[in-house]
């Protein structure tokens, strides 16, 4: 395989849990939540799908448990900075250290051992056509239900009456209020929601990516979609643009060392985590400027001068 | 918002003094946390009566509590740095990567000194390094957010895996130890660049150089200028604005200022305890401290108490390890249900339920 279509196609492979994730924190955001806790959401979801995965034979019984854990923990997130008022951003922290506890707790026995794991499946056709057929269409099952999950969202964000009330949470909670609508249920609903995808996205990082479970397996994914979540102004394209980017600078690393560069690993980590500081840097001013009422209080305590 | 999300200012409940229902709830939070975490244990098979008693048990060692102190000293380094920021409205959640600057700092300037100098000089020298390098990492996440608008809560994350591939990176080429066998560390630290240890009682001095930070935090921010004009910001930046303050420069500084201050941790860590640079140096004390800071609401020594506090659960959880044979990580369960706790229930202000 050539480098570009090696790094193309991880950067699908490696993309494809923060895309989820990042969908996720996109419906959150729109509704005027921030779930820092998104990296929380995608560890209980990998430990969840890896175990139910790892009991049951079962993987498609493990992304459905992933998805559940996720949602779970956000609701965690949803309660506090709902009904409790607290501060977004740093009970997203607790949440996250929530999850991280309680998967070094009750995931120490599945350390190593064995999950059924999605397997790579290539599509008949069009799996076969030169060069996008091994980076689009010869993945996971959870890969290809992103590329379903993506045109959806963004139809339902952009285009369904239900994404209108969500923005609507996010930008004019009067408007809404006055029109009957529950602000706070409606974005109960978008974190919940946003956290099961993330939870989904762990799966995906578990039972189809790295088949293993390891403490703290997620590594800053789930932040990452959250800074992803920003330059990409929460549409869903965007985002999936913005994860394989990511993917395509985590694949690199893997692929220049099976060709013999002399790199050190280590510098080659951090290109993915630089990458996306960059790309904040380049599209960052403007996107913020667009960012919904609701979350310019969250971000933006003080103006820049 | 709605009507029924407006906050409705309930009088507070005369009956009691405000001083005994705020320690009740603090209490009934409290136990609630420590039933979860029970009931958690619970579920992975470990009786939870025993598991709290041999918790409280392992707290009344000497060795632990030389463990709290010696865990405290970078832990509450770890909370000012979040403590300042806050006071400027500023959410930095870097205290991870910035410790690490601090020890990578220290290093360098012990490795490019190779201990020309007397110890004691050498010694402020790393000081000055790691409080530099540290203060340089938050600085760039406070530029980020005043030149290009984006939030520091998510550059200062971002900015802590960079600079933990930094550090590996450097202790397992540049700086790795030739006599280590093999091992990602680096070189121990000379003996005279070693921070002394205070009389009798084993403990390095670095508790007590964190107890001076925390002292010079609380005047600096309650009886100087600059403490006054920070809170302002941090009050009401358009009003700061207004008034002819800079509010640019205000909230660069409280980003370098916590900076600096973590950049100390990771020293007096690396010259206090450690000596030497290792890939899970220092590892969550960033968090812990954001924790801490937010658990006192920013006070300093209020900070620095919490950053205690969690410094004995930390300790007190190493039993769990040892006599419950529960992951070691797992007390982290226990501070973000203390956490929440406090968050979702101690807090003056009543909200209207719906």
């Amino acid at each position: 395989m050539s480098l570009a279509s090696e790094v193309l196609t991880g950067a699908v492979r490696g993309g494809t849990s923060i895309l989820y994730a990042g969908v996720g924190e996109s419906y959150a955001e729109s509704a005027g939540v921030v779930n820092l806790g998104t990296e929380g959401s995608m560890l209980v979801g990998a430990l969840a799908a890896y175990a139910v995965a790892s009991e049951t034979n079962n993987p498609w019984a493990g992304a459905l448990a992933g998805l559940v854990a996720g949602g779970a923990l956000a609701l965690v997130h949803a309660y506090f900075v709902l009904h409790r008022k607290a501060n977004q951003l740093a009970n997203g922290l607790v949440v996250l250290f929530l999850g991280l506890g309680l998967t070094s707790l009750f995931g120490a026995s599945y350390v190593s051992k064995p999950a059924k794991s999605f397997t790579p499946w290539r599509i008949p056709g069009l799996g076969s056509l030169p060069g996008v057929g091994d980076i689009l269409f010869n993945h996971d099952p959870l890969t290809y239900l992103s590329f379903l999950m993506v045109p959806a969202s963004w139809w339902l964000l952009t285009r369904s009456r239900w994404g209108l009330l969500l923005r609507a949470a996010g930008e004019r909670t009067e408007v809404l209020a006055s029109y009957g609508h529950s602000v706070r249920r409606i974005q109960y609903m978008a974190v919940v929601l946003g956290g099961t995808l993330a939870g989904l996205g762990g799966a995906q990082l578990a039972i189809a990516y790295a088949n293993a479970w390891f403490e703290n397996m997620v590594q800053g994914r789930g932040f990452v979609a959250v800074a992803v979540v920003i330059f990409a102004a929460r549409q869903p394209f965007k985002v999936a643009a913005g994860s394989y980017l990511f993917g395509a600078a985590l694949a690199l690393s893997p692929a220049l060392q099976a060709r013999g560069y002399g790199i050190n690993q280590f510098a080659l980590d951090a290109i993915p985590y630089v990458t996306i500081v960059v790309v904040l840097v380049a599209l960052g001013r403007r996107r913020a400027a667009e960012a919904p009422e609701g979350l310019k209080k969250v971000f933006e305590v003080s103006p820049s001068t | 918002m709605t009507a029924a999300d407006v906050p409705v200012v309930v009088a507070p409940k005369r009956a009691l003094p405000g001083g005994v229902s705020a320690g009740l709830r603090w209490v009934v939070a409290l136990g609630g946390a420590a039933v979860i975490f029970g009931s958690f244990m619970l579920a992975k098979g470990a009786n939870p009566f025993e598991a709290f008693s041999s918790m409280f048990a392992a707290l009344r060692t000497d060795t632990s509590l030389k463990g709290i102190a010696t865990q405290s000293a970078p832990l509450i380094f770890a909370a000012l740095a979040v403590a300042v920021p806050a006071k400027a409205g500023l959410v930095n959640v870097g205290g991870e990567g910035q410790l690490l600057l601090g020890g990578i700092g220290a290093t360098a300037m012990s490795l490019a000194l190779g201990g020309s100098l007397p110890g004691g000089v050498t010694l402020v020298l790393l000081c000055l390094a790691g409080a530099l390098a540290g203060a340089a990492w938050s600085a760039l996440a406070g530029l980020l957010r005043l030149k290009v608008g984006i939030n520091e809560a998510v550059t200062t994350l971002l900015l802590n895996y960079i600079a933990l591939d930094l550090m590996l990176f450097l202790i397992y080429d540049k700086w790795k130890d030739a006599n280590g066998s093999g091992q990602p560390v680096t070189a121990p630290l000379p003996v005279p660049e070693r921070l002394p240890l205070i009389g009798a009682s084993g403990l390095h001095a670095g508790i007590f150089i964190a107890v001076v930070a925390t002292a010079t935090a609380w005047w600096a921010l309650r009886s100087t200028r600059w403490g006054f004009q920070l809170r302002v910001v941090g009050g009401n930046p358009e009003a700061a604005r207004r008034a002819g303050l800079k509010v640019g420069l205000l909230l660069i500084s409280a980003m370098a200022v916590g900076g600096a201050l973590a950049g100390l941790g990771g020293v007096v860590q690396l010259a206090g305890a450690e000596f030497k640079l290792r890939p899970g140096f220092l590892v969550s004390y960033g968090y812990i401290g954001f924790l801490a800071s937010w658990l006192a609401r920013h006070h300093p020594v209020r900070v620095a108490t919490a950053a205690v506090l969690l410094a004995a659960i930390a300790v007190s959880g190493d039993s769990l390890q040892l006599d419950s044979g529960l992951p070691a990580a797992t007390v982290n369960v226990l501070m973000a249900l203390v956490l929440l706790a406090v968050f979702g229930w101690t807090q003056h202000k009543k909200v209207a339920t719906t």
